[in-house]
């Protein structure tokens, strides 16, 4: 029977943010979902993950109190325990080494409200800026970028505004997996007679309905805006009326181009020439032209540069401003948006106020009534590397895994092993969590109220549909807690609406919003303030946050590691429509479970036929970095010498082969693009799961190394 | 088959709701459980759900195995009227009815629930149920009681034995035969003003002959993301999948809702797939829609014309657009 009451919230899996009712029965879990049809983004849809949330949340193999690490595994703990075990254990570090030996991952998964309590947490009581969350490994790079070149890192246009595309240009993104929702605007777009485009080493599924796609090599993505750059300015298409008026750096981008012509890079870009005279002359002569982009543009070492080449492009054609346009970055988590504008980072205060501006920093601590630190802090990767140093003593982490999800997955498991004291707030038990030193039972979205802030800044309410599964308490209720154990008032608010509001007051594009308003209006995007008091759905107008937008002109750089002949085949990693992030919610479904292939690496036929596979052939897959075991899913959607893996799985982690070689502004590293060897297992060999493989390998398990 | 006139629908709720619980639908929320002392307004029209999850449940525990003994885990609900259920959605319940007539849990839920129609006045965005013979009037021996909007009341006919007796107590008066004439009227107006929807019927006609091309079902199978949500959204969908949990003591069946349109509805142990191609799948969904093979089974389409498959697949392959897709390539 459908619940005895239906709560309005939204899907907590993407950054799309749909509207969905949580259907609540008398014993007050979760049985169902339905899509909100009044919602503005999607109008009464949800994908495959959206509708198996009641799944993904059930209580079976929740956390249901904390736990605390003995010399023989976990035991259930108090409250009370856990909290002195782990003020003890900050204490003694901070005194030791002081307040950067530890700090803060915050989650793209939690609310808002969660995420502004961790940066003041770390910021306010630990006394340091270690805080930062999984952006580094999405879209660091858009902030970054965007940043620099139009003065704010977020998706410039509306998911309203497919609508009113003449021209999408999908690149790199497989937009109907991750984002599927908002992949089927864009479906419906094309088939109303909108022109698709999709640039993408993989025939993806856009792909495959696209009236062009180009087949690029991957980390050839500078070339590729570079010789479109080259093609409109030779012709003229250029928005010069734009250009004069809203840009700066024009000249000097026309002439760095001047010698990237489609046929001298065709070769390298690995598309014929007129293929990218084709993009050109669409583009830069389309009405309103649209630009998507995903992970195929930020994963590289190259990363913020390639989001700095999409901005040269869109700002050269004047496709800025107007509905329909714009540089859109998709935004992975459901909140990732959000928790980079409360200041989840080590660089930014909330709003992204720079740490290393004494005004900012004067302000926010008046404003919280303490003096906040001012050097910049460690990112999630620099707090791995200080660990393994030595230097960096004590994390609390929730809502991630990094251990499945960051890249080089050995290096962080030796990093965890260094740190004198690892909390970990979860749903249920990850990987990541069976390191920890303490446990917490985190709840889930449908326990708590609060907002998240989807991919076009829409900051949405979240509504408690039921009562906290087990002992779990929300984000910033544990933070509270352990708070004030260690003498702070700081994190001291009755409901998440007073910390809404508290974050509101200090965070410039938020100011406008309070939730009675947000229930209102079905979210408002931000920036919404005195000047914009419904919320703005099209950035960049009438003018940028900088003045003038600045195009700059960048060059081509090398991916780290190319294929060679040790390990000839070139890997990227993509998404499943199915899946999520760690797969610690949506593999939770018996559905969705069901729909993961047995096996992983998805190889060309004629690579499997040269290395004597068959579909579903067990193999090895091996990088400079580590192995792993899984079987090949022969498909003609990946070129000859490219190889993809999804990396949502922990018996196969594709990050146990990843590379940490790293973007040098955005610290983003290079998760797209690594080179590995593969080999077929012996006839008659199962794929054995990662965890049996470290352990016969360091041997520590001597049972499994027998088998 | 009795009709009367009823001035103050409140009246009725609050009759009914003196023995059971009381369901209605407003436009936007869904279904929603409402104190039937204080009534909110009807709704006409097709909610986002239809009314199958109040029997067929979204997931339900079948059976628990305690290591020695097998309890069959019924559910026991208190007796309820659904209030307002839309003319296609009584007809996709009768369909359940045959589907699930020998299953003891929908049937432990069927048993205690009373069915008030409500019959349409205007055409809902997507609908198209005259054509597929599914309203917008109720269809015969669909539903227990019909209530019809009247320019100052209603309309009531029970239409069941069950419907008859749920009016015991109430004092009503018969309705006039002008009031009978007028919810003719207002039907056969109704009926008119439906949108064009040829490319169904000849969707239909083409499906059966056999004259669409495989292509076709490639190209839109490219374009199903299988979410699932047509599925669980139509109300004639009936694929339930199980799992068996244990915990300390007991194994424990659950079944769930299930949806053809995913790879691994029929994948076997041995990864053979006979469906393994998405636009085997979504061939197979319509198919099971508009088959006149389906139509000797059940005596009827598989579909009622409700349109929310149109509203939720974000793929674009609801049924208006599969249809004109058909007629027009
Ligand atoms: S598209 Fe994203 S937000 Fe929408 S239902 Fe799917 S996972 Fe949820
Ligand atoms: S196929 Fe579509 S229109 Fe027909 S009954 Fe099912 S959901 Fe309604
Ligand atoms: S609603 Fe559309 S996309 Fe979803 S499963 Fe059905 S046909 Fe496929």
């Amino acid at each position: 029977m459908p619940g005895q009451q239906s709560v309005q919230t939204i899907c907590p899996f993407c950054g799309v943010g749909c509207g969905m009712n949580l259907l609540v029965d008398h014993q007050e879990s979760v049985v169902g979902v339905s899509p909100q049809s009044d919602h503005p983004i999607s109008k009464g849809k949800l994908c495959a993950k959206g509708w198996s949330t009641p799944f993904a949340i059930e209580p079976g193999d929740r956390l249901k109190h904390p736990l605390i690490r003995t010399p023989n595994g976990f035991r259930a703990a108090s409250w009370e325990e856990a909290l002195e075990v782990i003020c003890f254990g900050l204490e003694d570090i901070i005194t030791r080494l002081g307040p950067d030996a530890v700090g803060v991952i915050s989650s793209a998964r939690a609310s808002n409200e969660d995420n502004y309590a961790a940066q003041k947490f770390a910021r306010a009581v630990l006394g340091t800026n270690n805080v930062d969350h999984c952006a580094r490994i999405c879209h660091s790079p858009t902030v970054a970028g965007l940043k620099q070149t139009l003065g704010s890192g977020a998706m410039t246009n509306s998911a309203a505004d497919i609508d009113q595309a003449d021209v999408i240009v999908v690149w790199g993104s497989d937009a109907t997996e991750n984002h599927a929702i908002l992949g089927g605007h864009i479906i419906e777009a094309k088939l109303r007679g909108a022109t698709l485009i999709v640039v993408d080493p993989r025939r993806t599924r856009l792909a495959k309905l696209a009236d062009l796609h180009l087949q690029v090599r991957s980390g050839s993505n500078i070339l590729l805006a570079n010789a479109l750059l080259h093609e409109i300015y030779r012709h003229g298409w250029q928005d010069q009326a734009f250009l004069d008026a809203r840009c700066e750096g024009a000249e000097a981008l026309a002439e760095a181009v001047a010698d990237c012509s489609p046929s001298r890079l065709s070769e390298a870009i690995g598309v014929p020439a007129s293929q990218i005279q084709t993009l050109a002359r669409i583009y830069g002569q389309a009405g309103n032209a649209m630009i998507f982009y995903g992970m195929g543009i930020t994963q590289f070492v190259s990363g913020t540069f390639n989001v700095m080449a999409l901005a040269n492009l869109a700002l050269s054609c004047g496709q800025m401003g107007r509905p329909g346009t714009g540089v859109n970055p998709l935004r992975g988590q459901n909140n990732v948006q959000g928790a980079c504008d409360m200041g989840c980072l080590p660089n930014v205060y909330p709003g992204y106020q720079d740490v290393a501006d004494p005004a900012a920093r004067q302000r926010i601590s008046d404003y919280w009534q303490c003096l906040v630190p001012n050097r910049t802090g460690l990112t999630s990767m620099g707090m791995t590397r200080a660990a393994l140093r030595g230097v960096f003593k004590g994390m609390i982490l929730f809502g991630e895994d990094p251990v499945v999800t960051d890249p080089d997955q050995n290096e962080v498991l030796a990093s965890l092993k260094a740190l004198d004291l690892l909390v970990v707030a979860e749903l249920t038990m990850t990987e990541t969590a069976s390191h920890a030193h303490v446990v917490l039972p985190a709840a889930s979205f449908a326990e708590k109220n609060g907002t998240f802030t989807n991919c076009e800044r829409r900051v949405q309410l979240v509504h408690q549909a039921i009562p906290p599964v087990g002992e779990s308490r929300g984000d910033w209720q544990w933070l509270g807690a352990i708070a004030r154990r260690l003498g702070s008032k700081a994190l001291d608010w009755t409901d998440s609406q007073a910390v809404f509001d508290e974050m509101a007051a200090i965070t410039p594009n938020y100011s406008g919003m309070t939730y009675p308003k947000l229930a209102r209006h079905h979210g408002l995007q931000w920036p919404c303030n005195e000047t914009a008091p419904d919320g703005t759905a099209l950035l960049h107008q009438t003018s940028f946050p900088i003045g003038r937008a600045r195009l700059i002109p960048v060059h081509h750089v090398d991916i780290d590691e190319p294929a060679d002949g040790d390990y000839p085949l070139q890997l990227t990693t993509n998404r499943l429509h199915f899946h999520y992030g760690c797969g610690s919610m949506s593999r939770k479904s018996p559905l969705l479970e069901r729909e993961t292939p047995d096996g992983i690496l998805f190889i060309n036929p004629l690579d499997a036929q040269s290395l004597g596979l068959r579909d579903h052939s067990a193999v090895g897959v091996r990088s400079r970095r580590g192995y792993l075991e899984t079987r090949a899913i022969l498909t003609d959607d990946l070129p000859p010498g490219l190889v993809s893996m999804p990396y949502h799985f922990h018996e196969a982690p594709s990050n146990q082969l990843t590379n940490r070689a790293m973007d040098p502004i955005s610290k983003m590293p290079e998760l797209k693009v690594c080179a590995v060897r593969v080999c077929p297992l012996p006839e008659g060999q199962q794929p054995r799961p990662i965890q049996a493989i470290l352990a016969q390998t360091s041997g520590s398990d001597p049972q499994e190394t027998s088998g | 088959m009795m009709a009367y006139f009823l001035t103050d629908l409140a009246e009725l709720t609050r009759h009914l709701g003196r023995t059971r619980q009381i369901w209605q639908h407003d436009a936007r929320q869904d279904w929603f459980q409402t104190d039937a002392t204080t009534p909110s307004p009807l709704v006409a029209g097709r909610p986002a759900r239809s009314a199958k999850g109040f029997f067929f449940a979204e997931q339900e525990h079948v059976f628990e195995f305690d290591g020695r003994y097998f309890r069959e885990t019924l559910p026991r609900p208190k007796p309820f009227a659904l209030i307002g259920v839309s003319s296609c959605d009584l007809v996709a319940l009768a369909y359940q009815d045959q589907f699930f007539a020998d299953d003891p849990h929908y049937q432990a839920r069927r048993q205690q629930g009373l069915l008030v129609g409500l019959e349409c006045t205007t055409p809902c965005t997507h609908g198209f149920c005259p054509t597929v013979d599914a309203g917008p009037g109720a269809r015969a021996g669909t539903a227990d009681l019909v209530l019809h909007p009247l320019d100052d009341g209603w309309l009531l006919t029970a239409t069941s034995t069950q419907g008859e007796d749920s009016l015991r107590g109430l004092s009503l008066a018969a309705a006039s035969e002008c009031a009978q004439q007028l919810r003719d009227k207002q039907l056969a107006d109704c009926e008119q003003q439906f949108p064009d929807d040829h490319h169904i019927v000849e969707g239909a006609r083409r499906l059966n002959a056999g004259e669409i091309a495989e292509d076709l079902w490639q190209h839109l199978g490219i374009q199903c993301l299988s979410c699932s949500g047509c599925t669980s959204l139509c109300p004639t969908c009936s694929c339930y999948g199980v799992q068996d949990q244990s915990s300390e003591q007991t194994i424990s069946r659950r079944r769930f809702w299930d949806s053809c349109l995913y790879d691994g509805f029929q994948r076997e142990a041995s990864q053979h797939n006979p469906s393994a191609d998405a636009g085997a799948r979504v061939q197979r969904f319509w198919y099971h829609k508009f088959s006149d093979d389906f139509r000797q089974d059940f005596g009827r389409y598989g579909c009622v014309g409700c349109g929310r498959c149109e509203v939720t697949c974000p793929g674009v392959i609801g049924v208006h657009s599969v249809m004109k897709r058909i007629c027009h390539e």
